[in-house]
């Protein structure tokens, strides 16, 4: 029998989300088919890849990232740095140092950190907060109104802050912003449900629905993401066609494999080596399942994501 | 004269200050000079939101006047009346905008702060869309007395209410020494009562950015402001024409105005109230405007938080321990009107916890008195199981049972540190109103140390616990309009749906019918959604096509079709947490059940977790379910394939818990005594099918007679 092709596209899509303002700005979502089914219909906007710079710094224990970012000894510069990393589409300031649990930062100095990368740089960016939840609400709340006018993504809105994130960073001062939730369909969509009710439209809003390493849990992101989709495409769900942004460095980089050092696992190999592969897995993983944005921090894993996107649509 | 004509000549008096100050300022600059008002990018905001119009320049002042002119309709109809009002807010605009041609600070060097700035709209509105500040009010005119306008604005500000001044109040805030100004929240916006422009500036731009309503969408306005706004106004005594014009704008925006004024007005139900007694003011306007204080931290002298949950108090430790054995103790959650109590009131009768020796055992009974719109009785029970757990997170405090076989203990420590009998009401104040806030609008608490009155106490709540009871009991499938869903495990059974009703408890037990309907008021967009019943298919097998509906919907797509009182036709799917599983035993034609608890084999040839991997994960396996304890005894229990009486074996512990209800269902059922006497369990049958036969043979099991399953 011959093989007949059967094109499987959808009549509903996933929304778009846009971030950054003139030239370079950028587009994330806006397909009708399953992720990377580029044989069944054109994608219209290829996944994107976002750069993540920390305000901690570089870390110098990894030879090729500090060799990358050699003479950027500030934030600023090395968010500079970033921006010219071939094949990133966007920039993201992660402001790990604010956590109260941590450094503690006041809001003021992050505030002040962002504005100056924004000067400094003309690539769409994206704010991550400290993951506290209620220094997240202020501290997003002034990271908004400061960058007003660059159309930047604040991440993230969880269930208990979003009603500030929503308030500020949408409403107030027109940002983006992410809504994450933890690798549960339902928690997702109740979250786009409430944010919805806060006046805040569906084109203002990427979801973060969770992440993990791959081989650490990876399969209940992977059937998370598969019941998103197929929820959004195949049941018109208009409160899950917000597209997927997910922060991968942080995840596949905080764990032993990319971690532990190379006299501790002398058979491992380099560290730094080891944790590109599992930068690179697991991105490749998450736009397999059907993230429209990911965010990496190694130049290698970018080049390699680069690659893998262009190649495969 | 009627108040439809004071508004009407309060519009006039409003309109003829306008066009003075208009025609004033354009003999003076000429009408091309700019008209700008500072730091905003939303024009003279009221006359561009409501008329559409970007004023730019003085001459065009005189144009707007016209429109507003045409506002003034004067006809006696409550729409001519509301047009008038905000009429008189865009001309109170122009009035203040006049101010602002020649200079961008008009006010510099007084007490006034004039126009707000998009920032500070911004600043204002970020908190109040969240709900961190509850809502606003515009004071206007001076209180009776300075003292009284200072504990006015201060219990306004300790309820988080965001405070705008107009005339004579200021002064006497500033006489009370009373810090006003944008970060304090206590905003004196101008002397005259024109002022009363710069807050619909305020009002109207925050629709604009926080709602993106459009400059020239009337009815937008009116919807936002009504349903997003909450703000309020509260006018003193003598009230004039024009105040009461701007109140006839007020209450357009659907903002409520409280007053004092009892002569020459005329009372309009939630949204003009006179309240005689101004000490009532902050009351009387919350409950006005349906505004709910947030309560943040509960006022206890100990600390409070899950980590003493554990707690155990030893009688050498004890200062006090309230025993329900042996007295008359009770506690009890119930409904009342809104009018009946007073909100955050906590009303101690008897001697406090420091009037009795240390070690007293204590009769003490406690009554949370709650009210609500949207409250219903049948959350009281849901309310009141959390009693328990909120009184153990008490810093050495423990508490034991519910109803009125309570026994609380509170430790020296807890006394010493200042613990009393109000602070129980405290704590039941603030969890009641932070947990159940979307039903609950007000909350006092009412404590009792009075042997004779807890006597009288607890009948009462003995009376309200049996009709309870009673209601439970009576609740069947049939006598409820609605099944609920829970979706609570999907994070890990991604294509399990319970359908919880009366009879069908959810299967991991922890969620009834009853709970699932608090659930779904209290967070309307959770886990428990509403599933109709109204197109029943069959009712033997229990299905609905509305069932059918929910199940595909929330599985998304993964389940058609689900019957709920049967185990052989599309069983409800589990997900893990089955306090039971039900399988049939092929050789007698009827089920076991294992709890979750029983940890032997069954005559099925399996245990309780080798069952569970057959049952569990959201996968329909005919013959095999999971579910709660309570549906055993339930008539619908496999009313498909004939009821209760297909049971044949159930571990021993099991027999016990559910005996007295199955044995009364059997009976209904098939006229039969003691029938769980005829239900084998471990102590006679273990893995071994033939041994059942011969037991239920020798107990003429019911089963027997009935139709093969298969």
């Amino acid at each position: 029998m011959p093989f007949k092709r059967m094109p499987q596209t959808f009549t509903a899509s996933i929304g778009t989300v846009t971030i950054g303002t003139g030239e370079k700005a950028v587009t994330m979502g806006g397909e009708n088919v399953l992720p990377l089914y580029s044989f069944d219909a054109p994608i219209a906007n290829r996944p994107l890849i976002g750069v993540e710079v920390s305000d901690l710094g570089v870390d110098n224990t990894l030879p090729e990232l500090a060799a990358f970012y050699a003479g950027a000894d500030t934030v600023v510069e090395q968010a500079k740095r970033a921006a010219t990393m071939p094949g990133a589409d966007f920039l993201a300031i992660r402001l790990e140092s604010a956590d109260p649990n941590g450094a503690n930062t006041p809001v003021e100095e992050s505030v002040a950190l962002c504005k100056a990368i924004a000067d400094a740089v003309d690539c769409p960016l994206v704010i991550e907060g400290s993951k506290n939840a209620e220094k997240d609400s202020t501290l997003l709340a002034k990271v908004a109104e400061a960058l007003q006018g660059k159309n930047v993504l604040l991440m993230s809105a969880k269930e208990e802050n979003y009603k500030s994130i929503c308030a500020a960073a949408v409403l107030a001062y027109g940002q983006k912003m992410g809504a994450e939730s933890a690798v549960d369909i339902n928690l997702a969509k109740q979250l786009n449900v409430l944010i919805d009710k806060m006046g805040v439209k569906g084109e203002n809003v990427a979801m973060n629905v969770g992440s993990a390493a791959a081989g650490y849990g990876f399969e209940y992101v992977a059937s998370t993401m598969d019941r998103v989709k197929a929820a959004a495409l195949g049941q018109n769900d208009n409160m899950l066609q917000m597209p997927i942004i997910t922060p991968v460095s942080s995840e596949a980089w905080s764990v032993k494999e990319a971690i532990v050092s190379e006299e501790d696992e002398p058979e491992w190999g380099p560290t730094e080596a080891r944790g590109v592969e599992m930068e690179i897995a697991t991105a490749a993983a998450c736009l397999a399942g059907g993230s429209n944005a990911v965010i990496l921090k190694h130049p290698k894993s970018v080049a390699t994501i680069a690659a893998f996107i262009s190649a495969i649509i | 004269m009627g108040l439809f004509d004071r508004v009407f000549r309060g519009s006039d008096e409003m309109y003829a200050k306008a066009e003075q100050s208009v025609d004033e300022i354009i003999a003076k600059v000429g009408p091309d000079a700019p008209m700008n008002m500072p730091n905003t990018g939303y024009f003279l905001a009221c006359n561009y939101a409501y008329l559409g119009r970007k004023i730019t320049k003085v001459g065009e002042l005189k144009e707007a006047l016209a429109d507003v002119r045409s506002m003034m309709t004067k006809e006696q109809r409550t729409r001519d009346v509301f047009l008038s009002g905000i009429g008189t807010a865009i001309a109170a605009e122009i009035i203040e905008a006049c101010k602002y041609v020649e200079t961008e600070t008009p006010y510099e060097g007084t007490l006034y702060h004039g126009h707000l700035t998009d920032a500070e709209v911004r600043e204002l509105g970020v908190p109040l869309v969240t709900g961190d500040i509850p809502g606003f009010v515009v004071i206007i005119d001076e209180a009776p007395s300075d003292e009284e306008a200072a504990a006015l604005i201060k219990g306004y500000q300790s309820r988080g209410i965001f405070v705008f001044l107009i005339g004579g109040i200021i002064e006497q805030a500033a006489r009370m020494k009373i810090g006003m100004g944008f970060p304090v929240r206590v905003v004196p916006v101008g002397e005259d009562i024109w002022a009363v422009g710069h807050v619909i500036s305020l009002v109207v731009r925050a629709a604009m950015i926080f709602g993106a309503i459009q400059p020239g969408d009337f009815a937008g306005f009116q919807d936002y402001t009504f349903h997003r706004i909450r703000a309020f106004v509260n006018a003193f005594a003598p009230l004039r024409d024009i105040t009461v014009a701007c109140g006839g704008g007020a209450i357009a925006m659907g903002f409520p105005v409280i007053t004092n004024e009892t002569e020459n007005i005329w009372r309009v139900p939630k949204s003009l109230i006179v309240q005689p007694n101004t000490q009532e003011f902050i009351e009387t306007s919350l409950e006005a405007r349906d505004i709910k204080i947030k309560v943040t931290k509960i006022d206890i002298p100990v600390a409070f938080s899950s980590a003493f949950e554990g707690e155990i108090i030893r009688r050498p430790d004890m200062q006090i321990e309230v025993d329900g054995s042996r007295l008359d103790c009770c506690e009890l959650v119930c409904t009342k009107e809104a009018s009946e109590i007073e909100d955050h009131k906590i009303i101690l009768e008897g001697p406090d916890f420091d009037e009795f020796p240390v070690g007293t055992k204590i009769s003490m009974c406690y009554i949370a008195e709650v009210a609500g719109k949207n409250m219903q009785s049948d959350f009281e029970p849901v309310m009141e199981r959390k009693i328990h757990n909120y009184f153990n997170c008490i810093e050495s405090v423990y508490h034991t049972g519910q109803r009125d076989m309570i026994r609380i203990r509170v430790s020296k420590s807890a006394f010493e540190a200042g613990f009393r009998a109000r602070h129980f009401g405290e704590v039941l104040y603030a969890k009641l109103m932070s947990d159940f806030g979307a039903v609950v609008d007000k909350c006092q608490v009412r404590i009792c140390t009075i042997p004779e009155k807890n006597a009288e106490y607890r009948a009462l709540a003995n009376k309200t616990y049996d009709a309870r009871d009673a209601r439970l009991a009576s609740l069947t499938d049939e006598s409820v309009d609605v099944f609920y869903t829970c979706i609570l495990c999907q994070s890990f059974s991604p294509s399990h749906v319970c359908i919880v009703t009366p009879e069908r408890l959810g299967l991991c037990g922890a969620v009834s019918w009853l709970d699932a309907k608090a659930t779904n008021e209290l967070e309307p967009d959770g886990p428990c959604q509403i599933v109709p019943k109204d197109r029943p298919i069959d009712e033997d097998l229990g299905t609905y096509e509305d069932v059918d509906e929910a199940v595909n919907k929330y599985s998304h797509g993964a389940l058609e079709h689900v019957t709920l009182y049967s185990i052989m036709q599309d069983p409800m799917t589990s997900c893990g947490c089955f306090e039971c599983i039900c399988g049939i035993e092929p050789m007698s034609n009827g089920v076991c059940i294992v709890n979750r608890e029983h940890t032997g084999i069954t005559p099925m040839g399996m245990s309780f977790s080798e069952l569970a991997s057959m049952t569990g994960g959201g996968v329909q396996t005919p013959g095999f379910m999971g579910h709660g304890k309570h549906f055993i005894s339930s008539k619908k229990f496999l009313k498909a394939e004939g009821g209760v009486g297909r049971i044949v074996w159930m571990p021993a512990a099991l027999k016990e818990t559910v005996r007295t209800r199955l044995d009364a269902t059997a009976k209904d059922l098939y006229g039969i005594d003691n029938f769980t006497d005829m239900i084998a369990d471990e102590t006679v049958v273990e893995g071994d099918p033939e041994a059942l036969m011969n037991f239920l043979t020798e107990k003429n099991h019911p089963v027997l007679s009935m139709e093969p399953l298969m």
